[in-house]
Order: C-alpha cells, then sequence, then structure tokens
C-alpha cells in the first residue's frame, strides 16, 4: 500500500501534471498507479480528476481575471485565457493564498508581446499589479515631525527616508494611465488612444477616499525611486538632479511629507532600513 | 463499516482543555457567506442577517478597504472565518507564513468561529488550491489531527473542521468519513462544520446513505452546518453531482438539514454561494429559508 505522501503525489500529478511544461507521460503514470489505489467506478477516474483539474484552473484564472480587468478588456476574454492557460503552466500555484500568483503576469507580457506592436500591455499589467499591491499594502501613520527635528542638519545627507507603505511608482513611454483608465470601466465604449501620445510618470499611493494617482516630473520620480530603493537622501536627490536639474530637493521633501508620501526616516546607525 | 477508531490516552483532556473562543457566540440563526462584491451593499443597507462568514484568504492582506469594511460590518455582525488554503492533510510541511498571516487575520477581526476543511491541496509545494479527499487510514488521522493540533496551539484557539464533496474513494480508506472526523476530535480536541450539501454529494457519488453519516457524528461536536447548491452532471447512465456553490439549496439538501438538526440540535447555519454570485437579496431569501427550518427544529426540540 502506498504512503499518504506517496498518494499525494501520484493525486497531484494526475491533475496538475497535464498543465506542467514538463514530461507529459508522468501525469500517465502518476494515473496509472493512482488507477489501483481508487474505488472503481462507473464514472473513469480520468473523469472524476478532471473536476478537480477543472476547480484548480478555474480558481487560479479567477485571481488573475480579478487581477487584470484592463489587460483582460483589451485582449479579449478568449486570448487572455489562452494567456492565463500559458502562464499557469510556467508558474503554477505555490500557495494556498491565490492573491499572488499574478505578481510574474507583467513579466510574461513583456516576454511574449515586448517586441511588437503590443508592448505597452506588459506595462498595463504592470500598473493593474503595481494598483493591487498599493490596495492591499500596510497602513501608516503621519511622519513624526519631533523625530526629524531631534536630526543634527550634519546628518541630513546619509538620512534615509522611507515611503509609506502604498506608495508604487510606475513609468511607461505610452499613454498608459490613460488606456487603463479609459478600459476600467466595462460599461462604456472606450475611446482611442494613440500610442504615440507620449509617456507617463504617476505615483500610486492608498488615501482614506481610495487610491490616488498623482503625475510627477521627472526629477521626482528619480526621487521617490531611490528613496523607496533605500539609497540616502544625498544620493536621491544627485540622482532627481540629473534628471532635472532645475529640482529643488527641500521643496519635494517638504511637499512628501505634507503628503504623507514619505512617512518615516532611519538613519545609518539604526541600520538603514525603514520597517514599513 | 471501517474499523473503530479510539482516541489515544489523554485526547479527552486536549479536548476540554482547548482554549474558549475569545469572541462572542454566532447565534443558532441562519448567516450568509460574504464575498467582496456584496461588502458595500452590506454596510449601505445593513441587512438583518444573523452573522457572516467571510474565506480567511481574502483578508490576509497587510492593509485595505476590504480590511477596513469587514472591522466595520464585524462591529456589528458575530463573524466566522472560513480558510481554503491551509492544506491541514497535505504531506507537506505546515506553511507557517499561511498560518501566521491566519493567526493576524483572527488577531484582528476576533471571529467567533474559525473553520478548515479536512482535506489537502498540496504537496511538493505545489498547489491545487482546491480540496482534495484524504484516504481514511490510521496514518491520516494521525497525521492530519497533528496538525490540527498545531493550527490550534497556533492560534490559540479551538478550529472546526469541515468535510468536503468527494468525487473519489480510496481503496485504503478503512474508516468511514463519519468515523474519521469523530476520530479527529477526539485526538485533537477540535469541533466540526458539517456541510450537509457536502454529505449529499459525497454520498450519491460514492453510494452511502446520508443518514447513517449524521448518525455516527458526535453531536457535542457539532457547532456549524454549511447548505450550498450543487450540480447534476448526467453521465454513463447515472448523475455525478458536482460541488459548484452555484445554484440554490437542493431539496434533497433541505431535507438532509431538517434531519441534522434534529440529531444535533439547532446551530449556526451558513449559506455559502460562491461561483454566478446572486444578488445579495437571494442570499438573504435562501438564509431565511434556513431560518424557518431552525424555527421548526426549536419547536419540535423544545
Amino acid at each position: 500500500m502506498p504512503s499518504l505522501r506517496e498518494l499525494q503525489s501520484d493525486f497531484l500529478e494526475a491533475i496538475l501534471g497535464a498543465d506542467a511544461l514538463a514530461a507529459p507521460a508522468a501525469p500517465r503514470r502518476a494515473q496509472e498507479r493512482l488507477a489501483r489505489e481508487i474505488v472503481a467506478d462507473t464514472v473513469g477516474l480520468a473523469e472524476r480528476l478532471a473536476i478537480y483539474a477543472h476547480n484548480a484552473e478555474h480558481h487560479y484564472l479567477a485571481s488573475l481575471r480579478k487581477s487584470f480587468p484592463v489587460i483582460r478588456r483589451l485582449v479579449g476574454e478568449e486570448y487572455f485565457t489562452q494567456c492565463a492557460r500559458e502562464f499557469r503552466r510556467g508558474h503554477p500555484s505555490r500557495s494556498g493564498d491565490l492573491h499572488h500568483v499574478g505578481a510574474p503576469f507583467p513579466a510574461y507580457w513583456k516576454n511574449k508581446h515586448g517586441d511588437d506592436a503590443y508592448r505597452y500591455l506588459a506595462d498595463i499589467a504592470r500598473l493593474e499589479w503595481l494598483y493591487q499591491e498599493t490596495s492591499t499594502a500596510a497602513e501608516h501613520g503621519p511622519f513624526d515631525l519631533a523625530k526629524l527635528a531631534r536630526v543634527p542638519p550634519a546628518a541630513y545627507e546619509t538620512l534615509r527616508f522611507c515611503l509609506h507603505p502604498t506608495a508604487r511608482l510606475f513609468a511607461s513611454e505610452f499613454p498608459a494611465l490613460a488606456i487603463w483608465e479609459e478600459n476600467l470601466r466595462s460599461d462604456q465604449e472606450p475611446a482611442i488612444i494613440d500610442l504615440r501620445a507620449g509617456g507617463v510618470r504617476v505615483l500610486l499611493v492608498r488615501r482614506v477616499e481610495g487610491i490616488a494617482l498623482r503625475p510627477l516630473s521627472a526629477g521626482e520620480f528619480a526621487f521617490l525611486e531611490r528613496i523607496g530603493k533605500s539609497d540616502d537622501f544625498e544620493a536621491a536627490v544627485a540622482a532627481a538632479a540629473e534628471a532635472d536639474p532645475e529640482f529643488n530637493a527641500t521643496q519635494a521633501l517638504e511637499k512628501f511629507v505634507r503628503e504623507q508620501v514619505i512617512v518615516d526616516l532611519v538613519q545609518p546607525l539604526d541600520g538603514g532600513l525603514c520597517a514599513c | 463499516m471501517g474499523a473503530q477508531v479510539c482516541p489515544p490516552p489523554g485526547a479527552r483532556d486536549r479536548a476540554r482543555t482547548q482554549a474558549p473562543n475569545p469572541a462572542p457566540n454566532i447565534p443558532a440563526a441562519a448567516g450568509i457567506g460574504l464575498r467582496s462584491p456584496h461588502l458595500d451593499e452590506v454596510l449601505c443597507t445593513r441587512p438583518a442577517v444573523a452573522w457572516f462568514e467571510v474565506h480567511s484568504e481574502n483578508y490576509f492582506a497587510a492593509g485595505g478597504a476590504h480590511l477596513a469594511q469587514l472591522e466595520r460590518i464585524a462591529e456589528r455582525h458575530p463573524l466566522s472565518l472560513h480558510g481554503v488554503g491551509l492544506s491541514l492533510g497535505s504531506t507537506d510541511p505546515l506553511d507557517g507564513r499561511h498560518l501566521e498571516r491566519l493567526r493576524r487575520a483572527v488577531t484582528r477581526f476576533e471571529p467567533a468561529l474559525v473553520s478548515e476543511h479536512l482535506a489537502w491541496s498540496s504537496v511538493g509545494g505545489r498547489h491545487v488550491n482546491d480540496l482534495l479527499p484524504l484516504p481514511y487510514t490510521e496514518e491520516a488521522l494521525r497525521h492530519v489531527s497533528r496538525r490540527i493540533e498545531a493550527v490550534q496551539d497556533a492560534l490559540g484557539r479551538q478550529v472546526l473542521i469541515e468535510n468536503v464533496s468527494s468525487y473519489v474513494e480510496f481503496c485504503a480508506s478503512r474508516i468511514r468519513e463519519w468515523e474519521f472526523l469523530a476520530g479527529v476530535v477526539a485526538e485533537s480536541g477540535c469541533g466540526l462544520l458539517i456541510d450537509l450539501n457536502n454529505i449529499y454529494v459525497s454520498s450519491r457519488n460514492l453510494g452511502f446513505d446520508p443518514d447513517i453519516y449524521l448518525a455516527g457524528i458526535p453531536p457535542s461536536a457539532v457547532q456549524e452546518l454549511h447548505l450550498a447548491g450543487h450540480t447534476a452532471v448526467p453521465t454513463h447512465g447515472r448523475e455525478l453531482l458536482i460541488d459548484t456553490h452555484g445554484a440554490p439549496v437542493a431539496d434533497a439538501v433541505w431535507d438532509l438539514y431538517a434531519r441534522a438538526l434534529a440529531r444535533f440540535g439547532t446551530l449556526p447555519t451558513l449559506i455559502e454561494w460562491d461561483t454566478d454570485l446572486p444578488p445579495l437579496a437571494t442570499l438573504i431569501a435562501e438564509a431565511a429559508k434556513a431560518d424557518v427550518f431552525l424555527g421548526a427544529a426549536h419547536a419540535q426540540l423544545a
């Protein structure tokens, strides 16, 4: 009699194996072994296992559909389903919580359409995933200004600031934000958007009233991007100045603290990493 | 009949000493499985629903509007967290990250009930994200009972274990499912969530008497009942029943529910609907129907 481990391995292989990229003979052999361990029925084993296989695919695809409604609308239900199935073969679920399976989906689109007329799709998928991350990240209170006041001015350059946990940065060479907004609502025909209309840099951050999408200048984007990577203040300012010679670091810092985009600081002696 | 399952020494002590649940009890009334498309409506209209149950994994996020909405709902309604992804019966190590997220959700929402399934969904790190059946063997009984104990220890409270729908039966199963559930209760000190639709679906697919099933369940362990819809698929000269959670509760399941209430007494009863989610009003109407059964059972038992 096989062990519980062996039974489970064959059962799972028989259900998921047909969807995997590797060895197509493996699920057949697993099903043959499993057939000796399952009580016979007038309904064949393959048909009964297909119920579980269908459920597995249904739940996985439902999670992708929920996370990427605009991609789904842009490419149509049939092509979305075809691509989602292909994506699943390369990215099988590794968790009992399906909310994270879509994380590599933007890279899938970049790989699939990165060199053709549809390469904007990867950017739309990335925006949708960032939106989901912003929607579900942790809360954080406003900046404790007394903490900043305690820092001696000579130490400013080595300070590391922390972004709000919900803050995400998005940039695209395409008018991706306009495309996304135009296709979010499924009850109206979207307007035609010229892909050559110019790129976009956006900050996504969650507020009490919902997700805010704020346009950023090149300098602001570079500044926040470096802060988000835990670079120190001096490096962030240098990157911003390189992107935009007119960038004013003091004004930017004041603005993003006031708007609760920058919400904390750490000093090198603290380890230099944001807790959030 | 399969082999008799006896609790090991000390099992009854474990059952007795399991920490009481901190939140107020859920009333012996009908509740609704709350899904995200209905959150706004529930908050705005404040329907007279006795209690709500949500899928635990839908509230594992660190923050966000859905969590805030559920916190507001939980201020007015008793809440149950119902997990679908812990893979309790798997031979993989228990997923510590998943369990920690569940613990955080339990701390945040203080639900009156926390439940999981007598099932597995992963092996070798690959997940099916569906509820797969266990072989009912002594090995599986010991294994899943230890896992339930570990979960209860991590959460600091008792969990309820739910029976699942089955489409296959293992030759190795020497224990009947109802005996297995009783054994798991005795070994781990867990409670039971009995899904009457799942019993009915499995009884038709695998050919057992659902009343023998009910008679084999220890009434004192049952703390919640589930009702849901299924779909019948004609195949090979018979019907295969599929647990879709996408239809009204079938008449035969309502009948089984009445017999369950006669055996177990009146209990919190959930209307579950997941696929092709109907308007909230449809779920409320199904819950009202369950309340009629509960009222009749209460009158008979009084």
